[in-house]
């Protein structure tokens, strides 16, 4: 056990030095508590042309310790309206989904959380999100609903969000 | 001599119902001192027919079994195609170990197949370097320290193994594993996993592939039964689904439920459905209640007069008769005992359909209780017939052997006898799940059934009389007895007797009862039956059989309960002696 947690910090501090060294447009990175290498605290600028154009939402990763075999979890701090993140603020996408849930395979192979998955790719996949929800299998089934049905009033609510998270920040 | 007279009994029926106790017609001649060879024969044939049905049937596979036939698909698909073992075994996995169809597959279109399954010819990524960089934890190796699955994308072994290792511990989605690369499909088959895992992980993933054998192969399962490792395979298109597993379980392959003949697969998933679901207890509260008229909640009313008042919070005070708030209620409409509102709404026929409803839950669900209690009395005794099998295989017969002084392999009559009661048993349990679905309007039917089934119950405890307290006498006694030979022919001859008449039970019932008519000449039979039955033993062993079912209609006859207060009136008076209903 104590070797698969430091290979997993080791390789967490390398992609941390990674991304302080040449950072990566839309997102920051960072540690919650410089002590702990397995809760990251990450700040997602709304990519632009979409809903949540110039917003900072704030999220917490939490790595589990045998990292990078299985994955971690993403959870946003700030105020979040989205079919595919929870109303507590987890974010709900395949590749976050370890391979054991889906045992007959039918998910595609590139749709699984794979070892290679990196913070980084984690995130672009977030903030692909938040510029395609997915309103298939959505985790907030209102937000869903309003995204479907009632595109001015999403856009209403999620217009209010960005304002808020540009107040917080 | 009390034996000979059953034996004479066991006769006389035979001669009689010369359809259900076919085939063993040499028994009725040979009343009661023939020799024993001639019993013993006469078991022996049926025991081998038995088991020459089952033979074409389904085969029971121990582990071994499964091992080696698993090898020897795999040999045959690697020979065939010309691939490597463990390719073979991705294929056979992917097509559910259908041999036939990965050849079908394989010749029509061999790329497209090792494109699906994810067995790729040449590498998809190719490097010439002597070091790479691995994808997973970002380091440079050697690259005698990394290795990669049929599409060459390499990573280190300590990436590997950890991927490896998470996914079997996963579950048995391991066999389906793929490479790392996110829209890489390659398949990572055993070889891999057996140069990765730890040999905790190899055991476990062999273990999942030996599963996956029978559990994705159609035409094979496990035996059911907690703790049995066996499986069964099954010759598909065959009629008759009851299997015997090793382990002496008795199932259906079809629905995996306990063995059922003759009762079909879907009637036993209803009976079951209906002893486990709700639907009985709704029937109970819709014939035994009605609802407030206030807050709905179902009541009963099991005493006292007809004002009633409903349980805190809701506190409603209504009359039980016509539903009407009490305050509407007094002297003038009739007191506490009667309501003329109600007497008069009744006489325009406001009520009728509410109470026919009620009325009609409550029969049936007597009905089912009826059904149910016998069924569920044949399985106890099943399972009690059961532990006196094992009981006696155990200790009885070794002490048996010691006092007749006989070798143990003469007492293999014994444990036959044993067996099919337990069959027997479980045959008339599943007689009652049919009786309850037959139906009610069949009057023809109904009665021949239930004389059949009465006269199975009497056969049955004849056999289970003479192998359980005769022959306690013979384990009691303290030396050989001279009888104890007679008492063998007795037995066995019980034994084939009632086989052939259980196994022709069977047939007629699944067969619909197809040889009866409306023709209305059963009632002699069943008169004739129960004379005789009266005659022959008594009539102590007719404690479960029909006989039960007619003196519960005799009870049902001579009160009648009324419909709005539920007291039991005697048949003479007109008008209930509480409300004052009329019946």
């Amino acid at each position: 056990m104590a070797a698969t947690t430091s290979q997993a910090s080791l390789l967490l501090a390398k992609q941390l030095r990674d991304l302080m060294k040449s950072p990566v447009d839309g997102f920051s990175a960072g540690l919650v508590d410089d002590s702990n290498m397995f809760e990251w605290r990450v700040t997602i600028i709304g990519p632009p042309d979409t809903l949540y154009d110039g917003g900072y939402f704030n999220a917490i990763m939490s790595f589990p310790t045998n990292y990078p075999n299985s994955p971690p979890s993403v959870k946003f701090l700030s105020e979040m309206w989205h079919p595919n993140v929870y109303p507590d603020g987890r974010v709900c996408i395949s590749i976050l989904h370890a391979p054991g849930d889906d045992p007959n395979g039918y998910e595609l192979a590139s749709e699984r959380w794979t070892p290679v998955h990196t913070v980084e790719s984690i995130v672009l996949s977030i903030i692909s999100m938040l510029s395609s929800p997915n309103d298939e299998s959505p985790a907030n089934i209102e937000a869903a609903k309003q995204w479907r049905e009632t595109r001015d009033e999403f856009k209403k609510k999620v217009r209010r969000i960005v304002r808020k998270s540009q107040e917080m920040f | 001599m009390d034996s000979e007279d059953d034996m004479h009994d066991a006769n006389d029926l035979e001669s009689l119902d010369d359809d259900f106790y076919s085939g063993e017609t040499g028994m009725g001649s040979d009343d009661g001192d023939g020799d024993y060879e001639f019993g013993n024969n006469a078991s022996d044939d049926s025991d081998d027919g038995n088991l020459n049905r089952q033979q074409e049937n389904y085969t029971v596979l121990s582990e071994d079994d499964i091992r080696q036939r698993q090898e020897e698909d795999i040999t045959r698909i690697s020979t065939v195609l010309s691939i490597e073992r463990d390719h073979a075994c991705i294929l056979l996995r992917h097509y559910k170990w259908d041999v036939d169809k990965v050849h079908e597959a394989w010749f029509a279109n061999e790329e497209s197949v090792r494109q699906t399954v994810g067995l790729y010819e040449n590498p998809v990524a190719r490097t010439f370097s002597r070091e790479l960089l691995c994808g997973i934890c970002f380091e440079r190796h050697p690259c005698d320290r990394m290795c990669a699955a049929s599409c060459g994308h390499f990573f280190c072994y300590s990436c590997w193994r950890g991927y490896v290792s998470t996914s079997i511990n996963d579950g048995p989605g391991c066999l389906m594993l793929r490479c790392p690369d996110p829209p890489c499909g390659a398949i990572i088959g055993q070889n891999m996993i057996n140069l990765l895992a730890s040999n905790e992980d190899k055991e476990k993933y062999s273990r999942y592939i030996l599963r996956s054998y029978i559990e994705d192969n159609i035409t094979s399962k496990w035996c059911p039964a907690p703790g049995c490792e066996y499986a069964v395979d099954f010759v598909m298109g065959s009629v008759n689904f009851d299997v015997s597993c090793n382990c002496s379980h008795n199932f259906c392959w079809n629905c995996t439920e306990e063995a059922h003949r003759p009762v079909d697969c879907t009637m036993v998933a209803k009976w079951i459905l209906k002893n486990s679901a709700e639907s009985e207890n709704m029937n109970w509260i819709l014939a035994n209640s009605k609802p407030c008229p206030k807050c709905k909640r179902p009541i009963e009313k099991n005493q006292g007069c007809m004002h009633i008042t409903c349980t805190p919070p809701c506190k409603f005070e209504f009359c039980w008769l016509c539903l009407g708030a009490w305050t509407d209620h007094g002297e003038r409409t009739g007191g506490f005992y009667a309501c003329n509102r109600y007497e008069t709404a009744k006489q325009e026929g406001e009520y009728d359909e509410a109470e026919r409803r009620r009325e009609m839950a409550k029969n049936s669900l007597e009905r089912y209780t009826h059904y149910y209690e016998r069924w569920a009395t044949n399985q106890s005794s099943r399972q009690k017939a059961l532990q006196d099998l094992q009981n006696m295989q155990n200790v009885q017969l070794d002490k048996l052997s010691d006092t007749q002084s006989q070798p143990e392999s003469q007492m293999k009559f014994i444990t036959e006898a044993w067996l099919q009661i337990v069959e027997c048993r479980r045959v008339l349990k599943w007689t009652y799940a049919y009786g309850y679905y037959l139906p009610e309007n069949e009057h023809g039917k109904r009665q021949f059934f239930e004389y059949l089934q009465g006269e199975a119950e009497s056969g049955l405890e004849r056999l289970h009389q003479c192998a359980e307290k005769e022959l306690q006498t013979f384990i009691d006694s303290s030396g050989p007895s001279k009888d104890f030979n007679d008492f063998r022919t007795k037995l066995a001859g019980l034994t084939s007797v009632t086989r052939n008449y259980f196994e022709n039970l069977v047939r007629a019932l699944e067969t619909g009862l197809n040889d009866v008519g409306e023709s209305g000449n059963q009632p002699t039979c069943s008169r004739s039956s129960s004379i005789k039955s009266g005659k022959g033993k008594n009539g102590k062993t007719r404690t479960i059989g029909g006989t039960t079912s007619r003196s519960l209609d005799d009870g049902n006859h001579s009160h009648w309960s009324c419909e709005s207060c539920t007291f039991a009136n005697t048949k003479s008076s007109m008008v209930c002696q509480v409300c004052h209903r009329r019946r």
